[in-house]
């Protein structure tokens, strides 16, 4: 009779154990990018394993998320902030966070006499102003990866408030 | 755009140029009486040349960033170079914003030949102190996001408490117009608690059980001690042109072939000066070709065929990948189709479905199908056991 409840036992410990490494085995394997994973390059790359989409939202609730079906390779391009993200398959992953710091990148190049081509190479807004000697004498904007040109000597590029 | 930012970068590699950034832009902290704080920012060397900088602190909050300005200098060989600056708020300021600037200046270097370009740079990395509003107090903005015909309008609130105390009770009541100004719906949402300092969103789903069109949400949040007017246009059935059918007649290899593209304009206005771009590529990404249509109006509601011109002088036969984009207004539909290239024949596959890259499919279905397999086989055993071999056993 001892026999019977033991095995009684050893069946209800396997069953349970098995029912763990199922979970654990049907669990998205969530990769790459690690957890609080900061970046200044807008362009992210996932890796995940055994899950169909990727949500990505600005809050923990994620009530409002961005939804990607997930593929090897998949790179998405993000805006400076912080984000939670996570896997969701058979089961759900654990909740990630992410951040993509801003970066201000100005480039200027001669174009004429006095002429410059101004760029943002990096991924905000930049809101330039334009000096001759200390003379204010413009303010432009340019959008990321955009070249505009300008008449002065001195350029200051700050990320803009828009 | 990023290859336009390469092509822009390769110009500047060739050309005299200035160059520095610096990371964060813009560093964000919520104000605490007398606070003292290091605030660190990277500054990057695009350029990749030696150079001198000078830092200093400009704006409101600069009285209260000592000993700011300084001169430090970065050799070419250093990508970014990491600085501080302290911080030292007040025990007092007024309710808002609070801003202060540090300028990055890149010095003018010695005169080296033709590479001057006698001009300066400066990069700016801003601090923004939020101090709290007295009692209760909320930001809040709406967005709409646009949806079919029959789907949900979602309407999300995103409400920043930016008092001293948490916000205990925030919903909105929202009215939705017609583009002839009548009401045609109003709703409240559900209620939210948000703690200060932090944000909460209310989200609702509106049923867009009305004709195609242009809408208007105009809600008032209320909050516990106010409430804010708010206003969101938001559109019903998209504004949209899909790809339907591409027929090609006459086909040769070698010879310049004639796409004739069915497109449906979804929208319930006409739109104007549309063209479709299409890329092909072959198995290894290289393209292959590149063609654009002509310029064509489309009616509301209406079809229109446009027509592309594909020289195939070069091309071998064989399977290509095509990716065809409809460019509207600022607006790209783009469908991902395979094109299929015989000596007489060009079969466009993937229009009509979705192309799934059956790989992950199989993952996903395989997952299912072990985890049901391994669960029916412990429930047989814990059956076959408790039910019938232990009985046995007993007896």
């Amino acid at each position: 009779m001892d026999n019977v409840y033991k095995f009684d036992m050893m069946l209800v410990g396997i069953t349970l154990l098995a029912l763990l490494f199922l979970v654990g085995y049907v669990r998205p394997l969530v990769i790459s990018p690690l957890n609080d994973y900061e970046t200044s390059d807008s362009e992210i790359l996932f890796s995940i394993e055994k899950a169909d989409t990727l949500l990505i939202d600005d809050n923990y609730d994620f009530t409002t998320p961005r939804e990607y079906n997930i593929r090897e390779g998949l790179e998405i391009s993000l805006e400076p902030g912080e984000y939670y993200w996570k896997a969701v398959g058979i089961l759900g992953s654990e909740i990630r966070m992410l951040t993509i710091k801003s970066n201000v990148d100005l480039r200027i190049r001669k174009l004429g006499e006095d002429s410059f081509g101004v760029v943002n190479g990096g991924n905000v807004r930049l809101n330039v102003d334009v000096y001759n000697g200390t003379e204010l004498v413009d303010k432009i904007k340019v959008d990321v990866g955009e070249e505009n040109s300008a008449n002065g000597d001195k350029f200051v590029g700050g990320m803009d408030d828009e | 755009m990023n290859k336009l930012l390469i092509l822009l970068i390769g110009i500047f590699m060739i050309s005299s140029v200035y160059a520095l950034g610096v990371t964060p832009a813009r560093t964000t902290m919520d104000f605490e009486p007398g606070l003292s704080r290091q605030v660190g920012f990277e500054v990057i060397n695009s350029g990749e040349q030696d150079m001198k900088i000078v830092l200093s602190a400009q704006g409101e909050l600069a009285e209260y960033i000592p000993s700011t300005t300084r001169e430090a200098e970065i050799l070419s060989t250093e990508k970014s170079k990491s600085f501080t600056y302290d911080i030292n708020l007040p025990a007092d300021m007024e309710p808002g914003l609070h801003t202060a600037d540090v300028h990055i200046m890149q010095l003018p270097s010695d005169y080296s030949g033709e590479s001057q370009i006698l001009a300066t740079v400066a990069v700016v990395t801003q601090i923004y102190v939020y101090v709290p509003y007295p009692g209760k107090y909320a930001n809040a903005k709406l967005f709409a996001y646009n949806a079919n015909q029959g789907e949900d309008v979602k309407l999300v609130f995103s409400v920043i408490s930016a008092g001293e105390f948490d916000l205990t009770s925030v919903r909105a009541n929202v009215d939705i117009y017609n583009k002839l100004n009548e009401k045609i719906d109003s709703f409240n949402t559900k209620e939210i608690a948000v703690a200060s300092g932090t944000k909460g969103e209310i989200v609702y789903n509106w049923k867009a059980d009305v004709s195609i069109g242009e809408y208007r949400a105009a809600a008032v949040l209320i909050y516990d001690e106010g409430t804010i007017n708010l206003e969101e246009i938001f559109t019903v059935g998209s504004k949209e042109l899909e790809l339907q059918e591409i027929s090609v007649n006459g086909f040769s290899l070698g010879e310049i072939a004639k796409l004739e593209m069915l497109v449906e304009n979804k929208w319930s206005e006409p739109i104007s000066d549309a063209h479709i771009e299409t890329k092909i590529t072959n198995d290894e990404g290289d393209s292959v070709s590149s063609f654009e249509s002509a310029n064509y109006d489309i009616g509301a509601l209406e079809k229109q065929v446009f027509v592309s011109y594909w020289d195939t002088a070069g091309v071998r036969a064989g399977t290509y990948d095509a990716e065809v984009s409809i460019n509207y207004a600022d607006k790209a539909s783009k469908k991902n189709l395979q094109f299929q290239v015989e000596k007489n024949s060009l079969t466009v596959v993937g229009l009509g479905y979705v192309i799934s890259n059956a790989d992950d499919e199989g993952e996903g279905n395989g997952l299912v199908v072990v985890l049901i397999i391994a669960i029916v086989f412990l429930v047989l055993i814990n059956l076959l056991w408790f039910l019938l071999l232990r009985k046995r056993l007993k007896k």
